[in-house]
Protein backbone atom coordinates (compact mmCIF):
# COMPACT_ATOMS: atom_id res chain seq x y z
CA UNK A 1 0.00 0.00 0.00
CA UNK A 2 1.43 3.29 -0.56
CA UNK A 3 1.47 6.11 2.06
CA UNK A 4 -1.20 8.00 0.52
CA UNK A 5 -3.77 5.13 0.97
CA UNK A 6 -2.59 3.99 4.60
CA UNK A 7 -2.94 7.94 5.53
CA UNK A 8 -6.21 7.89 4.12
CA UNK A 9 -7.11 4.60 6.04
CA UNK A 10 -5.31 5.95 9.29
CA UNK A 11 -7.75 9.21 8.96
CA UNK A 12 -10.82 7.01 8.73
CA UNK A 13 -9.79 5.14 11.72
CA UNK A 14 -8.43 8.03 13.82
CA UNK A 15 -12.25 10.07 12.96
CA UNK A 16 -14.32 7.46 13.61
CA UNK A 17 -13.50 7.02 17.34
CA UNK A 18 -14.57 11.05 17.31
CA UNK A 19 -17.79 9.93 15.15
CA UNK A 20 -18.64 7.26 17.64
CA UNK A 21 -18.64 9.90 20.62
CA UNK A 22 -21.26 11.43 18.70
CA UNK A 23 -22.59 8.52 17.72
CA UNK A 24 -23.15 7.61 21.79
CA UNK A 25 -24.90 10.97 22.61
CA UNK A 26 -27.17 11.13 20.19
CA UNK A 27 -28.40 7.30 20.87
CA UNK A 28 -28.55 8.76 24.45
CA UNK A 29 -30.92 11.48 22.68
CA UNK A 30 -28.67 14.42 23.13
CA UNK A 31 -27.21 16.21 19.66
CA UNK A 32 -23.39 18.00 20.72
CA UNK A 33 -21.84 20.15 18.54
CA UNK A 34 -19.02 20.01 21.12
CA UNK A 35 -16.85 16.75 20.41
CA UNK A 36 -14.32 18.50 18.92
CA UNK A 37 -13.40 19.83 22.04
CA UNK A 38 -12.47 16.64 23.86
CA UNK A 39 -11.22 15.46 20.29
CA UNK A 40 -8.69 18.24 21.42
CA UNK A 41 -8.01 17.99 24.84
CA UNK A 42 -7.11 14.49 23.99
CA UNK A 43 -4.54 15.56 21.06
CA UNK A 44 -2.82 18.27 23.45
CA UNK A 45 -2.79 16.22 26.08
CA UNK A 46 -1.27 12.93 24.80
CA UNK A 47 0.88 15.11 22.33
CA UNK A 48 2.54 17.13 25.54
CA UNK A 49 3.04 14.02 27.77
CA UNK A 50 4.77 11.98 25.17
CA UNK A 51 6.69 14.84 23.12
CA UNK A 52 7.16 17.01 26.75
CA UNK A 53 7.27 14.41 29.38
CA UNK A 54 8.44 11.61 27.40
CA UNK A 55 5.91 9.05 28.64
CA UNK A 56 5.12 5.98 26.35
CA UNK A 57 1.87 5.93 23.87
CA UNK A 58 -0.14 3.81 25.67
CA UNK A 59 0.12 5.98 28.63
CA UNK A 60 -0.15 8.73 27.81
CA UNK A 61 -3.60 7.50 25.66
CA UNK A 62 -5.20 6.74 28.53
CA UNK A 63 -3.92 9.14 30.71
CA UNK A 64 -5.89 11.45 27.80
CA UNK A 65 -8.79 9.69 27.46
CA UNK A 66 -9.55 10.19 31.61
CA UNK A 67 -8.93 13.97 31.48
CA UNK A 68 -11.45 14.05 27.73
CA UNK A 69 -14.14 11.39 29.92
CA UNK A 70 -13.61 14.34 32.90
CA UNK A 71 -13.87 17.49 31.11
CA UNK A 72 -17.02 16.78 29.03
CA UNK A 73 -18.20 14.82 32.23
CA UNK A 74 -17.62 18.57 34.00
CA UNK A 75 -19.63 20.03 30.65
CA UNK A 76 -22.26 17.29 31.21
CA UNK A 77 -23.02 18.02 34.92
CA UNK A 78 -24.88 21.47 34.69
CA UNK A 79 -25.94 21.16 31.15
CA UNK A 80 -27.21 17.58 30.51
CA UNK A 81 -30.60 18.14 32.07
CA UNK A 82 -30.97 20.63 29.13
CA UNK A 83 -32.86 19.43 25.63
CA UNK A 84 -32.05 19.75 22.04
CA UNK A 85 -31.15 22.79 20.69
CA UNK A 86 -30.21 24.22 24.03
CA UNK A 87 -28.22 21.52 25.09
CA UNK A 88 -26.51 21.66 21.66
CA UNK A 89 -25.90 25.24 21.99
CA UNK A 90 -24.20 25.22 24.98
CA UNK A 91 -21.61 22.08 24.15
CA UNK A 92 -20.59 24.27 21.23
CA UNK A 93 -19.94 26.96 23.19
CA UNK A 94 -18.30 24.92 26.27
CA UNK A 95 -16.02 23.56 22.93
CA UNK A 96 -15.32 27.03 21.24
CA UNK A 97 -14.22 27.79 25.14
CA UNK A 98 -11.47 24.94 24.60
CA UNK A 99 -11.04 26.06 21.42
CA UNK A 100 -9.59 29.30 22.69
CA UNK A 101 -8.13 28.52 25.65
CA UNK A 102 -6.13 26.02 23.07
CA UNK A 103 -4.89 29.49 21.41
CA UNK A 104 -4.34 31.25 24.74
CA UNK A 105 -2.53 28.23 26.06
CA UNK A 106 1.32 28.32 26.09
CA UNK A 107 3.21 25.55 27.45
CA UNK A 108 7.07 25.78 26.29
CA UNK A 109 9.17 23.26 27.87
CA UNK A 110 13.40 22.68 26.55
CA UNK A 111 13.56 19.17 25.09
CA UNK A 112 16.80 18.63 23.13
CA UNK A 113 18.39 21.87 23.22
CA UNK A 114 14.99 23.40 21.73
CA UNK A 115 11.73 24.69 23.04
CA UNK A 116 8.64 22.51 22.28
CA UNK A 117 5.08 22.55 23.53
CA UNK A 118 1.98 24.37 22.99
CA UNK A 119 2.79 28.06 21.46
CA UNK A 120 -0.85 29.01 21.14
CA UNK A 121 -2.12 30.08 17.96
CA UNK A 122 1.26 28.83 16.24
CA UNK A 123 0.39 25.38 17.36
CA UNK A 124 2.06 22.47 19.17
CA UNK A 125 5.06 21.29 16.70
CA UNK A 126 6.67 18.10 16.76
CA UNK A 127 4.75 15.08 18.13
CA UNK A 128 7.21 12.66 17.14
CA UNK A 129 6.74 9.61 19.49
CA UNK A 130 5.72 7.09 16.77
CA UNK A 131 8.84 8.13 14.67
CA UNK A 132 11.26 8.14 17.42
CA UNK A 133 10.19 4.25 17.89
CA UNK A 134 10.55 3.19 14.54
CA UNK A 135 6.55 2.57 14.16
CA UNK A 136 5.63 2.41 10.20
CA UNK A 137 3.03 4.07 9.09
CA UNK A 138 1.35 0.29 8.30
CA UNK A 139 1.90 -0.54 11.93
CA UNK A 140 0.47 2.58 13.18
CA UNK A 141 -2.78 2.05 10.74
CA UNK A 142 -2.79 -1.57 12.49
CA UNK A 143 -2.78 0.02 15.87
CA UNK A 144 -5.51 2.49 15.21
CA UNK A 145 -7.27 -0.02 13.71
CA UNK A 146 -6.92 -2.66 16.46
CA UNK A 147 -8.05 0.47 18.73
CA UNK A 148 -10.95 0.51 16.40
CA UNK A 149 -11.95 -2.84 16.75
CA UNK A 150 -11.77 -3.10 20.41
CA UNK A 151 -13.84 0.17 21.10
CA UNK A 152 -16.35 -1.34 18.64
CA UNK A 153 -16.73 -4.60 20.12
CA UNK A 154 -17.28 -3.22 23.30
CA UNK A 155 -19.74 -1.05 21.69
CA UNK A 156 -21.99 -3.80 20.11
CA UNK A 157 -21.30 -5.88 23.31
CA UNK A 158 -23.09 -3.38 25.52
CA UNK A 159 -25.73 -2.28 22.74
CA UNK A 160 -27.23 -6.15 23.39
CA UNK A 161 -27.12 -6.01 26.90
CA UNK A 162 -29.08 -4.50 29.65
CA UNK A 163 -27.14 -1.17 29.64
CA UNK A 164 -27.75 -0.38 25.57
CA UNK A 165 -31.35 -1.32 26.07
CA UNK A 166 -31.65 1.35 29.27
CA UNK A 167 -29.25 3.94 26.26
CA UNK A 168 -31.90 3.71 23.89
CA UNK A 169 -34.74 4.09 26.22
CA UNK A 170 -33.00 6.98 27.83
CA UNK A 171 -32.62 8.27 24.18
CA UNK A 172 -36.31 7.88 22.75
CA UNK A 173 -38.00 8.62 25.50
CA UNK A 174 -36.64 9.98 29.04
CA UNK A 175 -39.60 9.89 31.19
CA UNK A 176 -40.76 6.43 30.22
CA UNK A 177 -37.46 5.22 30.66
CA UNK A 178 -37.46 6.79 34.34
CA UNK A 179 -41.00 5.11 34.88
CA UNK A 180 -39.12 2.13 34.66
CA UNK A 181 -36.73 2.83 37.04
CA UNK A 182 -34.07 3.58 34.60
CA UNK A 183 -31.65 6.70 36.32
CA UNK A 184 -31.41 8.88 33.35
CA UNK A 185 -29.47 11.06 34.65
CA UNK A 186 -26.69 8.63 35.53
CA UNK A 187 -26.62 7.24 32.62
CA UNK A 188 -26.69 10.23 30.44
CA UNK A 189 -23.51 11.40 32.69
CA UNK A 190 -22.09 7.61 31.80
CA UNK A 191 -22.68 8.85 28.23
CA UNK A 192 -20.74 11.95 28.38
CA UNK A 193 -17.80 10.35 30.48
CA UNK A 194 -18.09 7.78 27.64
CA UNK A 195 -17.78 10.02 25.19
CA UNK A 196 -15.05 12.13 26.04
CA UNK A 197 -12.66 9.32 26.86
CA UNK A 198 -13.40 8.24 23.26
CA UNK A 199 -13.03 11.53 21.25
CA UNK A 200 -10.06 12.13 23.30
CA UNK A 201 -8.77 8.72 22.18
CA UNK A 202 -8.54 9.72 18.69
CA UNK A 203 -7.54 13.00 19.41
CA UNK A 204 -4.41 11.00 20.73
CA UNK A 205 -4.00 9.00 17.99
CA UNK A 206 -4.62 11.99 15.36
CA UNK A 207 -1.97 14.13 17.67
CA UNK A 208 0.66 11.23 16.99
CA UNK A 209 -0.20 10.79 12.92
CA UNK A 210 -0.11 14.35 12.29
CA UNK A 211 2.96 15.25 14.33
CA UNK A 212 1.53 18.82 14.44
CA UNK A 213 -1.55 20.43 15.80
CA UNK A 214 -3.02 23.60 16.36
CA UNK A 215 -6.72 25.06 18.01
CA UNK A 216 -8.24 25.90 14.12
CA UNK A 217 -7.83 21.98 13.63
CA UNK A 218 -10.87 21.38 16.74
CA UNK A 219 -13.51 24.48 15.75
CA UNK A 220 -17.09 23.97 14.95
CA UNK A 221 -16.47 22.41 11.72
CA UNK A 222 -14.84 18.85 12.91
CA UNK A 223 -17.67 19.03 15.66
CA UNK A 224 -20.68 19.16 13.34
CA UNK A 225 -18.92 17.01 10.73
CA UNK A 226 -18.36 13.93 13.68
CA UNK A 227 -22.47 14.59 14.24
CA UNK A 228 -23.04 14.48 10.03
CA UNK A 229 -20.72 11.27 9.83
CA UNK A 230 -23.13 9.32 13.10
CA UNK A 231 -26.10 10.39 11.43
CA UNK A 232 -25.34 9.34 7.97
CA UNK A 233 -23.87 6.28 8.50
CA UNK A 234 -26.75 5.61 11.10
CA UNK A 235 -28.05 5.40 14.46
CA UNK A 236 -29.03 1.57 14.63
CA UNK A 237 -25.70 -0.35 15.19
CA UNK A 238 -22.09 1.86 16.05
CA UNK A 239 -20.83 0.04 12.90
CA UNK A 240 -22.89 3.28 11.71
CA UNK A 241 -20.65 6.20 12.29
CA UNK A 242 -17.69 4.20 10.77
CA UNK A 243 -19.86 4.22 7.48
CA UNK A 244 -20.25 7.93 7.71
CA UNK A 245 -16.43 8.55 8.14
CA UNK A 246 -15.62 5.95 5.67
CA UNK A 247 -17.81 7.75 2.89
CA UNK A 248 -16.98 11.42 3.22
CA UNK A 249 -12.87 10.65 3.42
CA UNK A 250 -12.49 7.54 1.99
CA UNK A 251 -14.76 7.86 -1.44
CA UNK A 252 -14.75 11.63 -1.71
CA UNK A 253 -11.47 13.24 -0.10
CA UNK A 254 -9.58 10.74 -1.37
CA UNK A 255 -10.78 10.34 -4.60
CA UNK A 256 -10.16 12.69 -7.46
CA UNK A 257 -13.39 12.41 -9.05
CA UNK A 258 -15.16 14.92 -7.45
CA UNK A 259 -11.88 17.26 -7.35
CA UNK A 260 -13.20 21.13 -5.92
CA UNK A 261 -16.56 20.04 -6.22
CA UNK A 262 -16.18 17.44 -3.46
CA UNK A 263 -18.58 19.61 -0.74
CA UNK A 264 -20.59 20.30 -3.44
CA UNK A 265 -21.50 16.68 -3.76
CA UNK A 266 -21.30 15.05 -0.66
CA UNK A 267 -23.64 17.66 0.88
CA UNK A 268 -26.04 17.34 -1.76
CA UNK A 269 -26.33 13.76 -1.40
CA UNK A 270 -26.31 14.21 2.49
CA UNK A 271 -29.40 16.69 2.49
CA UNK A 272 -31.00 13.95 -0.35
CA UNK A 273 -30.37 11.09 2.19
CA UNK A 274 -31.39 12.18 5.09
CA UNK A 275 -35.01 13.05 3.17
CA UNK A 276 -35.44 9.24 2.66
CA UNK A 277 -33.43 7.97 5.69
CA UNK A 278 -33.71 10.69 8.62
CA UNK A 279 -31.70 7.92 11.06
CA UNK A 280 -29.22 6.91 8.55
CA UNK A 281 -28.48 4.44 6.29
CA UNK A 282 -28.09 2.06 9.08
CA UNK A 283 -30.87 2.70 10.93
CA UNK A 284 -32.80 0.59 13.95
CA UNK A 285 -35.33 -1.04 11.23
CA UNK A 286 -32.42 -1.52 8.96
CA UNK A 287 -30.53 -2.94 11.57
CA UNK A 288 -33.11 -5.45 12.48
CA UNK A 289 -34.04 -6.37 9.05
CA UNK A 290 -30.18 -7.41 8.43
CA UNK A 291 -30.01 -9.40 11.75
CA UNK A 292 -33.42 -11.62 11.04
CA UNK A 293 -31.67 -12.38 7.36
CA UNK A 294 -28.02 -13.18 8.89
CA UNK A 295 -29.33 -15.25 12.25
CA UNK B 1 -12.30 56.57 30.92
CA UNK B 2 -15.78 57.44 30.32
CA UNK B 3 -14.96 58.87 26.88
CA UNK B 4 -13.94 55.29 25.76
CA UNK B 5 -17.37 53.45 27.78
CA UNK B 6 -19.75 55.82 25.54
CA UNK B 7 -17.61 55.34 22.26
CA UNK B 8 -17.26 51.82 22.60
CA UNK B 9 -21.05 51.61 23.72
CA UNK B 10 -21.63 53.45 19.88
CA UNK B 11 -19.82 51.38 18.55
CA UNK B 12 -21.07 48.47 19.91
CA UNK B 13 -24.74 49.21 19.91
CA UNK B 14 -23.88 49.54 15.71
CA UNK B 15 -22.54 45.74 15.79
CA UNK B 16 -25.35 44.92 17.89
CA UNK B 17 -27.65 45.71 15.20
CA UNK B 18 -26.16 43.52 12.79
CA UNK B 19 -26.57 40.56 15.23
CA UNK B 20 -30.41 41.65 16.15
CA UNK B 21 -30.97 41.10 12.73
CA UNK B 22 -29.20 37.68 12.47
CA UNK B 23 -30.74 36.73 15.41
CA UNK B 24 -34.25 38.08 14.08
CA UNK B 25 -34.22 36.01 10.97
CA UNK B 26 -33.10 33.05 13.24
CA UNK B 27 -36.13 33.50 15.95
CA UNK B 28 -38.33 33.30 13.49
CA UNK B 29 -37.24 29.82 11.56
CA UNK B 30 -36.91 28.47 14.45
CA UNK B 31 -40.40 29.95 15.68
CA UNK B 32 -42.43 28.58 13.29
CA UNK B 33 -40.06 25.23 12.30
CA UNK B 34 -39.06 24.86 15.49
CA UNK B 35 -35.52 24.21 13.97
CA UNK B 36 -32.42 25.50 13.79
CA UNK B 37 -31.29 26.28 10.28
CA UNK B 38 -27.28 26.02 10.36
CA UNK B 39 -27.09 26.80 6.57
CA UNK B 40 -28.36 30.57 7.85
CA UNK B 41 -25.11 32.34 7.37
CA UNK B 42 -24.14 30.88 4.52
CA UNK B 43 -27.23 31.65 2.38
CA UNK B 44 -27.11 35.20 3.58
CA UNK B 45 -22.86 34.91 2.17
CA UNK B 46 -24.51 33.44 -1.32
CA UNK B 47 -26.63 36.47 -1.18
CA UNK B 48 -23.23 38.75 -0.67
CA UNK B 49 -21.18 36.75 -2.94
CA UNK B 50 -23.55 37.48 -5.73
CA UNK B 51 -23.29 40.98 -5.41
CA UNK B 52 -19.73 40.62 -5.63
CA UNK B 53 -19.96 38.96 -8.82
CA UNK B 54 -22.19 41.40 -9.86
CA UNK B 55 -20.09 44.08 -8.62
CA UNK B 56 -17.46 42.95 -10.57
CA UNK B 57 -18.87 42.17 -14.01
CA UNK B 58 -21.30 45.29 -14.22
CA UNK B 59 -19.97 47.76 -11.47
CA UNK B 60 -23.99 48.15 -9.85
CA UNK B 61 -24.52 50.85 -7.81
CA UNK B 62 -24.96 50.29 -3.99
CA UNK B 63 -28.80 50.19 -3.91
CA UNK B 64 -28.95 47.43 -6.82
CA UNK B 65 -26.18 45.77 -4.81
CA UNK B 66 -28.18 45.29 -1.53
CA UNK B 67 -31.18 44.18 -4.06
CA UNK B 68 -28.80 41.50 -5.29
CA UNK B 69 -27.78 40.36 -2.10
CA UNK B 70 -31.20 40.12 -0.37
CA UNK B 71 -32.46 38.43 -3.45
CA UNK B 72 -29.49 35.90 -3.36
CA UNK B 73 -30.41 35.04 -0.03
CA UNK B 74 -34.18 34.54 -0.31
CA UNK B 75 -32.88 32.09 -3.29
CA UNK B 76 -30.54 30.16 -1.32
CA UNK B 77 -32.87 30.10 1.60
CA UNK B 78 -35.52 28.69 -0.98
CA UNK B 79 -32.94 25.82 -1.81
CA UNK B 80 -32.67 25.17 1.74
CA UNK B 81 -36.20 25.32 2.96
CA UNK B 82 -37.08 22.75 0.14
CA UNK B 83 -34.30 20.26 0.72
CA UNK B 84 -34.10 20.52 4.50
CA UNK B 85 -37.15 21.79 6.47
CA UNK B 86 -39.91 20.61 3.76
CA UNK B 87 -39.17 17.21 4.32
CA UNK B 88 -38.47 17.13 7.64
CA UNK B 89 -42.02 18.91 8.93
CA UNK B 90 -42.88 16.30 10.82
CA UNK B 91 -39.99 14.19 11.50
CA UNK B 92 -36.39 14.98 12.95
CA UNK B 93 -35.07 17.97 14.09
CA UNK B 94 -31.73 16.54 14.48
CA UNK B 95 -32.18 15.17 10.52
CA UNK B 96 -32.73 18.71 9.13
CA UNK B 97 -30.62 20.62 11.49
CA UNK B 98 -27.70 18.39 10.01
CA UNK B 99 -28.98 18.61 6.01
CA UNK B 100 -28.71 22.55 6.69
CA UNK B 101 -25.13 21.52 7.53
CA UNK B 102 -24.81 19.91 4.39
CA UNK B 103 -25.83 22.53 2.50
CA UNK B 104 -23.38 24.63 4.34
CA UNK B 105 -20.77 23.20 3.13
CA UNK B 106 -21.75 23.71 -0.48
CA UNK B 107 -22.06 26.94 -0.17
CA UNK B 108 -18.87 27.41 1.18
CA UNK B 109 -17.36 25.17 -1.71
CA UNK B 110 -19.29 27.51 -4.09
CA UNK B 111 -18.20 30.43 -3.07
CA UNK B 112 -14.31 29.55 -3.00
CA UNK B 113 -15.16 28.07 -6.96
CA UNK B 114 -16.64 31.51 -8.12
CA UNK B 115 -14.72 33.67 -5.80
CA UNK B 116 -11.34 31.53 -4.90
CA UNK B 117 -9.35 33.99 -3.48
CA UNK B 118 -9.49 34.27 0.43
CA UNK B 119 -10.62 37.96 0.43
CA UNK B 120 -12.61 40.39 -1.65
CA UNK B 121 -13.12 44.11 -1.81
CA UNK B 122 -16.89 45.07 -1.65
CA UNK B 123 -18.13 48.88 -2.09
CA UNK B 124 -18.43 50.70 0.94
CA UNK B 125 -21.52 52.41 2.35
CA UNK B 126 -19.25 55.06 3.07
CA UNK B 127 -16.09 55.98 2.51
CA UNK B 128 -14.28 59.62 4.24
CA UNK B 129 -14.07 60.65 7.62
CA UNK B 130 -16.65 59.72 10.29
CA UNK B 131 -19.10 62.25 11.69
CA UNK B 132 -17.74 63.91 14.53
CA UNK B 133 -19.37 65.13 17.66
CA UNK B 134 -17.58 66.86 20.60
CA UNK B 135 -15.40 63.81 21.17
CA UNK B 136 -17.20 61.13 20.34
CA UNK B 137 -17.07 59.72 16.59
CA UNK B 138 -19.70 58.14 14.34
CA UNK B 139 -18.72 56.08 11.67
CA UNK B 140 -21.68 56.62 8.99
CA UNK B 141 -22.42 53.39 8.01
CA UNK B 142 -23.18 52.24 11.50
CA UNK B 143 -25.36 55.11 11.89
CA UNK B 144 -27.09 53.66 8.37
CA UNK B 145 -27.06 50.22 10.15
CA UNK B 146 -28.74 51.69 13.49
CA UNK B 147 -31.45 53.25 11.13
CA UNK B 148 -32.04 50.30 9.11
CA UNK B 149 -32.59 47.86 12.20
CA UNK B 150 -34.78 50.18 14.04
CA UNK B 151 -36.62 50.45 10.25
CA UNK B 152 -36.52 46.32 9.69
CA UNK B 153 -37.84 46.13 13.41
CA UNK B 154 -40.55 48.40 13.02
CA UNK B 155 -42.03 46.71 9.95
CA UNK B 156 -41.35 43.77 11.53
CA UNK B 157 -43.25 44.73 14.18
CA UNK B 158 -46.27 45.82 12.29
CA UNK B 159 -46.18 42.81 9.83
CA UNK B 160 -46.67 40.45 13.02
CA UNK B 161 -48.71 42.47 15.04
CA UNK B 162 -50.95 44.52 12.82
CA UNK B 163 -51.18 42.37 9.53
CA UNK B 164 -53.24 39.22 8.55
CA UNK B 165 -50.40 37.41 7.96
CA UNK B 166 -48.90 38.33 11.16
CA UNK B 167 -51.38 36.43 12.96
CA UNK B 168 -51.07 33.76 10.95
CA UNK B 169 -47.70 33.47 11.64
CA UNK B 170 -47.96 33.97 15.57
CA UNK B 171 -51.18 31.13 15.55
CA UNK B 172 -48.46 28.79 13.84
CA UNK B 173 -45.87 30.10 16.33
CA UNK B 174 -48.77 29.44 18.83
CA UNK B 175 -49.88 26.14 18.33
CA UNK B 176 -49.38 24.89 14.62
CA UNK B 177 -52.53 22.15 15.23
CA UNK B 178 -55.18 24.74 16.15
CA UNK B 179 -53.59 27.06 13.31
CA UNK B 180 -54.48 24.30 10.69
CA UNK B 181 -57.72 23.77 11.81
CA UNK B 182 -58.33 27.31 12.22
CA UNK B 183 -57.78 27.05 8.38
CA UNK B 184 -55.00 28.52 7.88
CA UNK B 185 -52.89 26.87 5.08
CA UNK B 186 -49.36 26.08 7.60
CA UNK B 187 -47.18 24.99 4.74
CA UNK B 188 -47.38 28.28 3.01
CA UNK B 189 -46.90 30.11 5.89
CA UNK B 190 -43.86 28.39 7.12
CA UNK B 191 -42.52 29.26 3.02
CA UNK B 192 -43.47 32.59 3.63
CA UNK B 193 -41.76 33.33 6.96
CA UNK B 194 -38.72 31.80 5.99
CA UNK B 195 -38.17 33.70 2.68
CA UNK B 196 -39.01 36.76 5.21
CA UNK B 197 -36.49 35.70 7.44
CA UNK B 198 -33.56 35.04 4.42
CA UNK B 199 -34.39 38.82 3.18
CA UNK B 200 -33.74 39.89 7.05
CA UNK B 201 -30.75 37.84 6.58
CA UNK B 202 -29.68 39.20 2.91
CA UNK B 203 -30.30 43.15 4.66
CA UNK B 204 -28.05 41.70 7.35
CA UNK B 205 -25.54 40.72 5.33
CA UNK B 206 -25.41 43.20 2.72
CA UNK B 207 -24.97 46.07 5.82
CA UNK B 208 -21.93 44.41 7.31
CA UNK B 209 -20.07 43.59 4.07
CA UNK B 210 -20.42 46.99 3.09
CA UNK B 211 -19.52 48.49 6.01
CA UNK B 212 -16.14 46.45 6.10
CA UNK B 213 -15.82 46.90 2.79
CA UNK B 214 -14.49 43.11 1.87
CA UNK B 215 -15.82 40.14 1.97
CA UNK B 216 -13.98 36.47 2.84
CA UNK B 217 -15.80 33.08 3.02
CA UNK B 218 -15.76 32.99 6.90
CA UNK B 219 -19.20 35.13 6.46
CA UNK B 220 -21.14 32.17 6.20
CA UNK B 221 -19.95 30.75 9.58
CA UNK B 222 -19.34 33.89 11.44
CA UNK B 223 -23.28 35.06 10.52
CA UNK B 224 -24.83 31.51 11.58
CA UNK B 225 -22.61 31.81 14.91
CA UNK B 226 -23.32 35.11 15.86
CA UNK B 227 -27.04 35.00 15.30
CA UNK B 228 -27.25 31.81 16.92
CA UNK B 229 -25.28 33.21 20.11
CA UNK B 230 -27.27 36.02 19.57
CA UNK B 231 -30.94 34.23 19.57
CA UNK B 232 -29.86 32.20 22.65
CA UNK B 233 -28.61 35.12 24.82
CA UNK B 234 -32.09 36.40 24.36
CA UNK B 235 -34.34 33.49 24.87
CA UNK B 236 -34.64 30.80 22.20
CA UNK B 237 -37.72 31.07 20.55
CA UNK B 238 -38.91 35.25 21.38
CA UNK B 239 -38.37 38.03 18.97
CA UNK B 240 -38.02 40.81 21.34
CA UNK B 241 -35.48 38.43 22.97
CA UNK B 242 -33.40 38.08 19.73
CA UNK B 243 -33.29 42.10 19.17
CA UNK B 244 -32.22 42.73 23.17
CA UNK B 245 -29.67 39.70 23.02
CA UNK B 246 -27.81 41.08 19.78
CA UNK B 247 -27.50 44.24 21.29
CA UNK B 248 -26.27 42.60 24.22
CA UNK B 249 -24.06 40.35 22.23
CA UNK B 250 -22.69 43.78 20.29
CA UNK B 251 -21.85 45.70 23.53
CA UNK B 252 -20.70 42.74 25.43
CA UNK B 253 -17.82 42.22 22.59
CA UNK B 254 -17.25 45.71 21.78
CA UNK B 255 -16.13 46.30 25.82
CA UNK B 256 -14.40 42.92 26.25
CA UNK B 257 -12.66 43.36 23.38
CA UNK B 258 -11.48 47.12 24.37
CA UNK B 259 -10.08 45.63 27.61
CA UNK B 260 -9.67 42.42 27.03
CA UNK B 261 -8.44 41.93 23.41
CA UNK B 262 -10.14 39.94 21.10
CA UNK B 263 -9.56 36.52 21.99
CA UNK B 264 -10.69 37.34 25.41
CA UNK B 265 -14.16 38.74 23.68
CA UNK B 266 -14.85 35.79 22.15
CA UNK B 267 -14.24 33.64 25.15
CA UNK B 268 -16.31 35.84 27.42
CA UNK B 269 -19.75 35.76 25.00
CA UNK B 270 -19.37 32.06 25.36
CA UNK B 271 -18.85 31.74 29.00
CA UNK B 272 -21.98 34.09 29.21
CA UNK B 273 -24.09 31.69 27.02
CA UNK B 274 -22.80 28.85 28.95
CA UNK B 275 -23.19 29.98 32.05
CA UNK B 276 -26.80 31.10 31.43
CA UNK B 277 -27.75 27.67 29.96
CA UNK B 278 -26.22 25.64 32.98
CA UNK B 279 -27.91 27.76 34.98
CA UNK B 280 -31.19 27.70 32.88
CA UNK B 281 -31.93 31.02 33.98
CA UNK B 282 -36.05 31.53 33.04
CA UNK B 283 -36.21 33.13 30.13
CA UNK B 284 -33.46 31.04 28.87
CA UNK B 285 -35.24 27.41 28.75
CA UNK B 286 -39.25 28.50 28.82
CA UNK B 287 -39.22 27.87 25.24
CA UNK B 288 -37.19 25.49 24.85
CA UNK B 289 -38.46 22.56 23.14
CA UNK B 290 -36.50 20.77 20.45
Amino acid sequence: MDDFALGVLTNIGLFSFLALSAYLLLVAGEMSFGQQAFFGIGAYAGGMLTALYGWPLPLAALAAMALGGLAQLLVGLPTLRLRGLTFAMATLAAAEMFRILFELFHWRVERGGELAGPDGTQGFRGIRWIFEHGIEPADYLLLVYALLAAVLALLLWMERSRLGAALRGVGLDPELAASVGIDVRRVKLGVAAAAGALAALGGVLFAHHNTYVEPRNFDIMLGVHSLAYALIGGLGTALGPLLGVALDIGLLESTQYFHGYRMIVFGGLVAVLLVFRPRGLLDERMVTWIRQRFS
Amino acid sequence: MLADLVQNSLDGLAAGAAYALLALGFTLIFGVLRRANLSYGPAIMFGCYAAALTHQHFGAGLFMLALVTIAGAVLAGAYVERLCFAPHREGSAIAAMVASFALWMQFEELAALVLPGHLYAFPMLHEGAPLALGAFTFRIDALVLLAVAILVCASLWWMLYRSRFGLAVRAVIEQPTAASLAGINVPRVLVRVFALASAIGGVAGYLVVASNGQITPMLGMWATLKGLLAMMLGGLGSLPGAVLGGLALGLIEAHSQWYLGPQMRDLIAYLLLFVLLAARVPWMTSRSAS
